[in-house]
């Protein structure tokens, strides 16, 4: 009887040494590849650590591991280096900033050249593990908790058509433009939006800077698909027009390319991705605000080029 | 601000007209200033399935003098306009600007690049392509110099390329305050050689902007280095080689540890710093009948550089170019061919794009010339989490006849075009493919009279499109005149146009449009150009509420002079 009463008070005070406060991990199950967009969304990753029972004090880490899903351990927190935290007797919320700390994370191999390079693990399934640990000897302090999520870098659409510098013809296309753009890859669960912009170059301007800076002749959401057909409607109007001086001018080459390229009228678009949240997509480019490589375009009066020919001939007969 | 401007524009305009009168001192370029309205009535009111497609009023000005000696010559780049508009970028969404807002924004530029025999002093606004892996997209406001003697090349700038906006709900974005150089040291000789090292840099100021919220902008810095060379030999045969370096850091506030990628001296490093590497080349033959090239670029994952903003980065692209003239000149072919791979650094989500385009023209006879062109971009990715990856093929026929007939007063122009376009994409959970169609067919028709100055021209157009469950049609006709008046000294064009369409079985939808110009010389130097535009569109049962409509009008009025010869 004696026996089994000390052998009970041991499990016990076991049971309290090494989970004397209990947590909760919370993970998106497709997080930004990009680890350190996860203490920037903080809704990413949530750990909780509860009230711990009365009387409970000291200090703990937080000791994180990530695996590969055949257990294989790709990083995991350097104690040593790690933050120290002090028990509190009110719930504490902490994010990626404190659980997947990058300053104090060491990852393996490849893994560590993936993150130098891009900021990225490799797309892959992964497990993550979180647990509280006591200084100095590092003695769990709470239960492990895991979870598994996805992990891809997304890869914004690229413009298919109009296909760069292409050159449209004015009498289609004032009355439809047919905009089509890759998918974001790897496909989200959610629905996408996708918002196709067109802004017009003005002279003088670079297509980025027109981007930059005009407004847009086109800026029309779409959910899902990846083609628009835009009727224009009288906003391509004027830049594509030439008069019968002109294409005398360009048949007897007295009019630049650049004067050309001015009357041909020149237009950029690209696409702006977000999420079913209505967060821009992405997190590859420089401005975070889910921007396509922009494409630029030409409308163009194709027919008059043709009679430029004809009118040639005569001029020359 | 807006007196300060016209008084400031005005005063450099007269002063540059007075020094005219000087024999050795050249004044040439242009001076204008450009109003343009916009309006949308929308109705019945409340109905917002239209959007504003122009800023209400907007005024630009332009002033492009240069001012030439026999020794030294100094040009102005000044365009700016009055209301911002930005949409993308640093200054989204800004409301008022201050005048370090209003100087740096991409809107606007202001630019004087003295000139003295190989020396170049470069001040203001610049937008500076130095390569296509370094910097070249982005405007920087500042000072440097370009320095070209003999075969030497040695060229700086720095300045500001961003101020700092404040983040507001609903409004701006915000950006930090964005300081820039870039400088290129090497040899070049034109249409011979280069060798070339270039380096740019960025670095946004942390406390410029009070914090914005979570999530939103990130204070950056970035540094890249690319060295380029170029050869060309016996005029026809060229190659061309970039190899880049680059170094970004994507959040200034985060914490450093000791294995952060660091490139000192140009940028030290934290947990959040990236180091990857580009690289692209060319090689090819061009003269006057044929012309052939192959490109190749492969953008590393973590490559970024702050002088393409939006380059998308993890991909290979090869592209076979080719162009020839046969027949005596009388046939045109350009074609390529290649393909671009994204997502290049991961396995699983490798996606391939095929690219190819062939335009093939041909004047068969005296009347009759033909263009064909086709064009198919193919894009494909592995599955990742869903059952059947990414399929989306495009594919483009064209055939354009065109026969021209002439007599000693008019030449006829008759053209016939058809377009087919096949879009078919996979669904990833299915696997079913759905094909997207589009035929359209264009016929115009051009006289031009040889002895008057009457240019009209007359087109119809029909469109169809079909996917499963949905059917658009439209049909368009159009026409417009175009004639001189007043002795030649006015040009008046006009155009209308009448669009039906109609989508599955509601009722169609009516469109007018009447645009016309004119333009007027008012004197040898002066010219005051006008535009207006007016759209009707009348919805039919498919808009909510039903039977809704707008008008949209546009107009536009501009004076320019232009000085010297």
């Amino acid at each position: 009887m004696k026996k089994i009463f000390y052998i009970l008070s041991i499990l016990f005070f076991v049971q309290n040494s090494i989970a004397q406060v209990n947590t909760n991990l919370v993970l998106s199950p497709t997080p930004p590849s990009s680890l350190l967009q996860w203490s920037v969304n903080r809704e990413t990753l949530t750990f909780i650590v509860f009230p711990a029972a009365q009387g409970t004090q000291g200090q703990y880490k937080i000791k994180t591991e990530i695996k590969l899903s055949d257990g294989t351990v790709v990083g995991k927190t350097d104690l040593n280096k790690s933050k120290t935290y002090t028990l509190s007797s009110a719930t504490t919320i902490y994010n990626a900033t404190d659980v997947v700390p990058l300053e104090s994370m060491v990852f393996n191999g490849k893994y560590k050249s993936n993150l130098e390079k891009t900021g990225k693990l490799p797309a892959d399934n992964y497990e993550i593990c979180v647990q509280l640990v006591r200084p100095p000897d590092f003695v769990p302090f709470s239960e492990i908790k895991c979870k598994s999520f996805y992990l891809a870098a997304t890869q914004l659409p690229i413009l298919m058509k109009p296909y760069n510098e292409d050159v449209l013809d004015y009498d289609i296309a004032k009355t439809t433009i047919i905009f089509r753009w890759t998918p974001v890859v790897p496909k989200p669960k959610a629905l996408v939006t996708y918002k196709i912009l067109v802004f017009e170059v003005f002279e003088n301007q670079n297509p980025v800077q027109a981007m930059r800076s005009n407004f847009p002749v086109l800026s029309q959401e779409v959910k899902g698909v990846t083609q628009y057909i835009w009727q224009p409607r009288g906003i391509l109007g004027e830049a594509a027009y030439l008069n019968k001086e002109d294409t005398l001018q360009i048949t007897n080459n007295k009019l630049s390319d650049q004067d050309y390229n001015i009357k041909r009228g020149k237009y950029v678009w690209a696409i702006q991705t977000f999420d079913n949240l209505g967060q821009p997509l992405g997190d590859g480019n420089v401005n975070a605000d889910g921007v396509s490589e922009p494409t630029l375009f030409f409308v163009s009066r194709k027919v008059k080029d043709i009679k430029t020919d004809a009118m040639g001939k005569q001029a020359e007969q | 601000m807006k007196f300060t401007l016209t008084c400031f524009f005005l005063f450099f305009g007269f002063s540059l007209s007075a020094q005219e009168k000087k024999t050795k001192v050249s004044v040439s370029g242009n001076i204008g200033v450009t109003y343009e309205g916009y309006g949308l009535n929308r109705n019945p009111t409340g109905f917002s399935g239209y959007s504003q497609r122009k800023p209400w009023n907007q005024v630009r000005f332009t002033f492009q003098p240069t001012i030439t000696t026999p020794k030294f010559s100094l040009p102005f780049n000044f365009n700016f306009n009055t209301t911002p508009t930005n949409v993308i970028g640093p200054y989204a969404g800004i409301g008022k600007q201050s005048i370090g807002q209003f100087i740096t924004n991409p809107s606007n530029n202001f630019a004087v690049n003295p000139k003295y025999k190989w020396a170049e002093l470069q001040l203001g606004t610049q937008y500076l392509n130095y390569s296509n892996l370094s910097t070249g997209d982005v405007g920087v406001f500042g000072a440097g110099f370009d320095l070209r003697p003999d075969v030497w090349r040695l060229k700086f700038f720095t300045g500001v390329s961003q101020q700092g906006v404040n983040f507001f709900s609903g409004g701006a974005n915000g950006s930090y305050k964005r300081k820039n150089w870039m400088a290129q040291l090497g040899m070049e000789k034109e249409d011979n050689y280069a060798l070339l090292f270039n380096f740019a840099k960025g670095k946004d100021d942390k406390t410029s902007i009070p914090p914005p919220p979570p999530g939103s902008v990130l204070p950056q810095e970035g540094f890249s280095m690319s060295v380029v060379g170029k050869v060309t030999i016996d005029k026809n045969w060229y190659a061309n080689v970039e190899g880049a370096q680059s170094v970004y850091t994507k959040d200034l506030f985060q914490l450093t540890s000791p294995t952060d990628v660091t490139i000192k001296p140009f940028l030290t490093g934290n947990t959040s710093t990236i180091k990857d590497y580009a690289a692209e080349g060319a090689i090819g033959h061009k003269s006057k009948n044929f012309d052939i090239g192959v490109k190749v670029k492969y953008l590393g994952a973590g490559f970024q550089t702050v002088g393409y903003p939006f380059l998308q980065p993890d991909r290979m692209d090869y592209l076979l170019n080719t162009r020839f003239n046969a027949f005596k000149n009388k046939t045109n072919v350009t074609a390529s061919i290649g393909q671009r791979t994204n997502n290049v650094s991961s396995t699983a989500l490798k996606a391939k794009q095929f690219i190819g385009n062939l335009n093939w023209f041909s004047q068969i006879n005296d009347n009759w010339s033909v263009n064909i062109n086709y064009n198919n971009f193919g894009f494909q990715s592995n599955s990742g989490l869903n059952p059947f990856g990414i399929k989306n093929v495009s594919n483009d026929f064209g055939i354009a006849p065109t026969y021209t007939w002439s007599n000693t007063k008019m030449v006829h122009l008759l053209s016939l075009s058809y377009n087919y376009s096949k879009y078919d994409e996979r669904d990833v959970l299915t696997g079913l493919t759905t094909s997207n169609n589009t035929h359209t067919a264009l016929l115009t028709y051009v006289p031009s009279f040889l002895t008057k100055d009457l240019t009209p021209d007359f087109s119809v157009m029909y469109f169809i499109n079909k996917l499963p469950g949905f059917k658009t049609t439209l049909a368009t006709i159009s026409t417009g005149l175009a004639l001189p008046a007043f002795k030649k000294k006015v040009q008046l064009r006009g155009q209308l146009q009448y669009t039906f369409s109609k989508n599955n079985t509601f009722t169609a939808n009516n469109n007018f449009i009447a645009s016309c110009n004119i333009d007027a010389k008012l004197n040898k130097k002066t010219t005051w150009t006008n535009y207006f535009s007016t759209n009707y569109f009348k919805y039919g049962t498919e808009s909510t509420p039903v039977n809704a409509n707008y008008l949209e009008s546009n107009f536009r009025t501009g004076l320019m002079y232009r000085f010297g010869k």
